[in-house]
């Protein structure tokens, strides 16, 4: 219904007798696919041939979450019961809510609350022997759920079921699986995640999902420990990767990371400075040495190292206890750095838009009003603004009273 | 795309054929979805029917044509949607989701008729009740927010899908919307923006809902209006159109996700109207209706009604003028909250 980037054919398609028929066809044996489904589970048959028929309608239509929750209701509520290592609470949990067995779930994921098994044949394992793979276990079917997804979620990116019933898949693992293990699968999903960001490096789902995935490997439940420092590498290789410039994501990654990272290292106020200074140089040079200045994810970035600075919102990130000589001197060099860009892009209304931004920031900072040549600058740059960008005219036109507000002559 | 005028059509509106908006092929485009069903999109999009029919409404709505779906076929086939539990599924026997109850709730006030919902309306406490209480249930009370549905998806969309529906009912103090607030709060960043959760990067559909969720609670002095204002004002690129993030491509729904979010700071001033109106008419298909993502490409309904209300915003002569918070009618909200 929600159709993207689908060319529409010039003439409409007049579909033949044969393709009607075929079409009759295949509406029906997904509709008796469907059918069938919800009768097995109305029966309360939650078997792995029901599971397999599930499969083969998500494969056709991962968006049809009412299924995705059959699929949980099978696992929860028959399968991981059944499994041969069932030492989780899934049957104790049969009579409460669902909600109860999900990520806010405060059911003890030790085997201590273990109850009997469906299957008067089964026989507890220790922790190590559920990683051998026996087929029937509840690692082996939550591995091969996750084997299931995969190529659907290659296929169809940006479905949010999916990504949402992976995860639901793996907070199953955290409760009902030794923390080593789902350890191990949550580890193999920092692998996947960077590969479906190699793919698309901006696909929202995605970063989110790289979030969670390492806010789980940091833990306590799974026995982790801080990963910011290769989370910010992380951000690093892919800004100087392809395209890595005008990635947003990750700058914005990167902005987030700061200031744990530089907690973590118990900076003091000199590395701090100099961090700050090694940001900003990363991407000036960025600017200069990609796209130069044109692209506005590196804009925005800039705008955030900028903030630390300007904004008393944004002190605390970077250098918390800067004095205002330090801000200003900062800001004194930046409007110097920017002023040398314009040499040779003099189209890039980027450029100009900061100069007026923090001209004005800068008169604050100091308790003053613009001086002369400050306002004649403002002036100008404001009337290459307008050149150069008629689409935000009205933008302009709020600045120029703004500046007005500083006692600039009308421009 | 070429322009198609011709010496005859010219001179009745004084614009290309291509850059009018076609008001009766749209009202028919919208009529005839629901006779689709010998296509396999059709059953194959039927989690999203609920949605749909809310999508189509609006659109009709917004056209001048509200009449144009039949009313008692409406409201009969949204009840048969609801779940025991209060909530609606996106069609009969599909499982309750906030997305698909608060399109519900859109759709019977659209069509007035919560009457009929006190009357037949399932879930605990029974009628109107039944479904705020499912709403209600879906507060993570320890931090503000909405899961989707019982299985514990938390995103700011359900914050706002959750306020939206909870309000239309007059029912919006089974919730703790201070603390919702503060959640929302939590996911503004550096740029001004929103994500769909703290950390997430900033994204105009989700800013659009955090802004939405803050206007229905009366909090958008929280927002910093010029930060967000220029970031959203960056949206807009040559060919007109609006993107949702920084160098991302122009699309037609971020024609409402942006335009609605300028508008409820009071910025839409901000980005220029008619270039982005023309770049909405060219994603008309003319002839048959609707509206696509981009010129050329296939229509579908939920462009169809995002392209509208985008023109509406921009104060389109020939729509009915649409709210920026709940996209209905501005007329049905000033009836329904007063």
């Amino acid at each position: 219904m929600a159709s993207h980037g689908v060319a529409r054919p010039a003439i409409s398609v007049v579909r033949t007798d044969e393709q009607l028929h075929e079409e009759q066809q295949r509406i029906q044996e997904y509709r008796d696919l469907e059918e069938l489904i919800r009768a097995k589970i109305a029966e309360e048959q939650y078997t792995v041939e029901v599971l397999d028929l599930t499969s083969k309608l998500l494969k056709e239509n991962p968006e049809y979450y009412t299924i995705w929750n059959v699929r949980r209701r099978l696992l929860i509520y028959g399968l991981f019961s059944k499994s041969s290592d069932s030492s989780s609470p899934s049957k104790a949990s049969q009579n409460t809510s669902p909600t109860d067995t999900t990520q806010t779930s405060s059911i003890p994921s030790s085997a201590s609350t273990s109850t009997i098994p469906a299957d008067s044949n089964t026989i507890q394992h220790d922790p190590i022997s559920q990683t051998r793979g026996k087929t029937g276990t509840t690692l082996d079917l939550i591995s091969a759920d996750l084997e299931f997804l995969f190529p659907i979620m290659m296929k169809f990116p940006k479905c949010y079921w999916l990504w949402n019933y992976r995860l639901w898949l793996l907070h199953q693992a955290n409760e009902r699986l030794d923390w080593q293990i789902a350890r191990g699968l949550w580890t193999r999903e920092l692998v996947l995640v960077g590969k479906m960001l190699v793919k698309d490096s901006r696909n929202f789902h995605g970063w989110g999902y790289r979030r969670t995935v390492v806010a789980q490997l940091e833990s306590q439940k799974l026995h982790g420990s801080s990963m910011v420092e290769s989370e910010f590498e992380y951000t690093t290789k892919v800004i100087h990767g392809d395209k890595g410039l005008s990635n947003f994501s990750a700058w914005h990654r990167r902005s987030k990371l700061i200031p744990k990272l530089l907690e973590e290292r118990q900076a003091d106020d000199p590395t701090r400075r100099q961090f700050l200074d090694d940001e900003f140089d990363l991407i000036i040079a960025a600017m200069y040495t990609d796209s130069y200045p044109y692209a506005q994810s590196a804009w925005f970035y800039y705008q955030f190292l900028m903030t630390t600075l300007t904004d008393p919102v944004g002190h605390a990130t970077i250098t918390p206890n800067f004095t205002s000589e330090e801000r200003i001197e900062f800001l004194v060099r930046q409007l110097e750095v920017l002023k040398d860009m314009l040499d040779g892009a003099e189209d890039c209304k980027w450029i100009y838009d900061a100069l007026i931004e923090y001209t004005l920031c800068l008169s604050r900072m100091e308790e003053r009003q613009l001086q002369i040549d400050e306002k004649d600058d403002c002036s100008q740059w404001l009337t290459e603004l307008r050149k150069l960008d008629t689409l935000r005219s009205g933008r302009w036109v709020d600045l120029e009273l703004d500046l007005r507000g500083n006692n600039i002559p009308g421009v | 795309m070429s322009l198609v005028s011709g010496p005859g059509r010219a001179g009745t509106t004084g614009l290309p054929e291509e850059l009018r908006l076609v008001i009766e092929p749209h009202v028919k485009y919208i009529q005839s979805l629901d006779s689709r069903r010998d296509e396999l999109e059709y059953w194959l999009t039927e989690h999203l029917r609920l949605n749909g029919l809310y999508w189509g409404l609006t659109a009709l709505h917004l056209l001048g044509r509200p009449d144009a779906l039949p009313r008692q076929e409406t409201i009969d086939f949204v009840l048969s949607c609801q779940s025991d539990n209060g909530g609606f599924g996106a069609a009969p026997g599909h499982d309750a989701h906030l997305l698909s109850t608060c399109s519900a709730i859109q759709i019977l006030v659209m069509v007035n008729a919560i009457d009929e919902l006190e009357k037949k309306g399932k879930g605990e406490g029974g009628g109107k009740m039944g479904v705020a209480n499912y709403i209600a249930a879906l507060q993570n009370r320890d931090t503000g927010t909405f899961a989707g549905d019982e299985w514990g998806e938390e995103d700011t969309r359900f914050l706002y899908t959750g306020l939206n529906g909870l309000s239309l009912l007059h029912l919006m103090d089974l919730v703790d919307v201070d603390l919702a607030v503060q959640y929302i709060m939590s996911c503004a960043n550096f740029d001004g923006g929103y994500g769909v959760s703290p950390g997430a990067e900033s994204h105009s559909g989700q800013i659009f809902a955090c802004l939405a969720a803050l206007s229905i609670a009366k909090r958008l002095d929280v927002v910093n209006v010029d930060k967000l204002g220029r970031w959203l004002s960056e949206r807009q690129v040559e060919a007109g159109g609006l993107n949702g993030r920084p160098e991302k491509l122009e699309d037609v729904c971020y024609s409402w996700w942006v335009a609605s979010s300028l508008t409820m700071i009071g910025k839409l001033h901000w980005i220029d109207g008619s270039k982005l109106t023309q770049f909405i008419l060219k994603c008309q298909d003319p002839e048959n209706g609707g509206i696509a993502d981009r010129p050329g490409d296939m229509v579908d309904v939920f462009h169809t009604v995002f392209g509208l209300a985008g023109l509406s915003l921009l104060g389109h002569p020939d729509l009915e003028e649409v709210d920026a918070t709940y996209c209905m009618p501005k007329r049905i909200i000033e009836r329904v909250l007063g």
